[in-house]
């Protein structure tokens, strides 16, 4: 059974669910009686819609990033692509001299590794 | 396809130049979402670590969802993650005798003057906001600030819908009992979220 503290709290859940305008029907109904008989629930309502109001108004003020953690991302990004690169062609510079040391000392059988 | 969608497949073949263009058009969104969860002190941080985190995995990102939803996601669990040690708030925990009341403003609601933030009231609402616990928190940001869905929010927290409906409702109960704190407090009671 719930205690009267989690009823008010579901209370406080729903009106705000109301007051965002997210319930329907018989929800909605119920709640707009609680509304219409209580003042002290109406003006619950009423702070619901206002605070409401203010995180939207928030929520669509522009943000602009701070340029050092924009330029920090990309530099990082930069010199990791330039590790990567430089990895792929060391690995591959290395592949090569194996390949001519192998040639040189006549170490591949004929035939092998195609022509 | 969208430019964004289409820059982030670049990206993923290791385009750096588009990776550069996404950062540049999607950075107010990152440090957006980490300012109203984390506050000004971590959100360039976690806004960094973000873009770090974008560029590691970014060669898995295959275009399935819209590249938004994917950095919202990456965003959302980069802060959660700053945000982890931060103990379990205690949302419920609210004197009840009195309902959280916010003051209407002079000239009431209908006033278009109200409608604009002052910034006192855009300090109270971000302090309000770091007493609503955090995966609550970031539900609530999506939803009322960012004006997302509750099935997008489900996709980004990784959660049920019913889930994250669940923590938008109580995000919104305890920043309201926090925003109406110093009304409470001054009537005797202690009236916010912890």
């Amino acid at each position: 059974m719930m205690s009267a503290g989690d009823q008010r709290w579901e209370l406080l859940e729903r009106i705000g669910a109301y007051a965002a305008g997210e319930l329907e029907g018989e929800e909605a109904s119920e709640v707009e009686q609680l509304i219409f008989e209580r003042p002290d629930y109406r003006r619950l309502a009423e702070s619901y819609s206002r605070m409401l109001v203010m995180l939207t108004t928030l929520g669509n003020e522009p943000v602009e990033a701070p340029e050092v953690a924009v330029g920090y991302a990309v530099r990082r990004a930069y010199v990791s692509a330039f590790m990567r690169s430089a990895e792929t062609f060391i690995g591959a510079l290395g592949r090569s001299y194996v390949d001519a040391l192998v040639y040189y000392l006549g170490l591949r059988r004929e035939g092998y590794g195609g022509t | 396809m969208s430019s964004a969608q289409d820059q982030a497949i670049r990206a993923s073949r290791g385009d750096v130049e588009a990776f550069r263009h996404l950062v540049q058009e999607h950075s107010g969104l990152v440090y957006r979402v980490a300012l109203r969860i984390l506050g000004v002190q971590d959100a360039q941080d976690a806004s960094q670590e973000v873009w770090i985190r974008v560029w590691k995995n970014i060669e898995n990102f295959r275009g399935d969802s819209a590249f938004s939803t994917w950095l919202y996601r990456i965003t959302v669990n980069t802060c959660l993650s700053v945000r982890r040690k931060e103990s379990r708030r205690k949302e419920r925990e609210y004197d009840a005798e009195y309902l959280p009341f916010l003051s209407e403003p002079r000239g009431g609601d209908a006033d278009p003057e109200a409608a604009a933030l002052s910034a006192g009231q855009r300090e109270e609402i971000q302090a309000a906001l770091g007493h609503v616990r955090a995966e609550h928190r970031a539900a609530l940001v999506l939803r009322h600030m960012e004006g997302l869905s509750y099935a997008e929010i489900a996709h980004i927290m990784d959660v049920p819908d019913g889930t994250a409906k669940g923590w938008v409702s109580r995000g919104r109960a305890a920043m309201l009992v926090a925003l109406s704190g110093g009304d409470l407090a001054s009537r005797g009671t202690r009236g916010t979220a912890r």
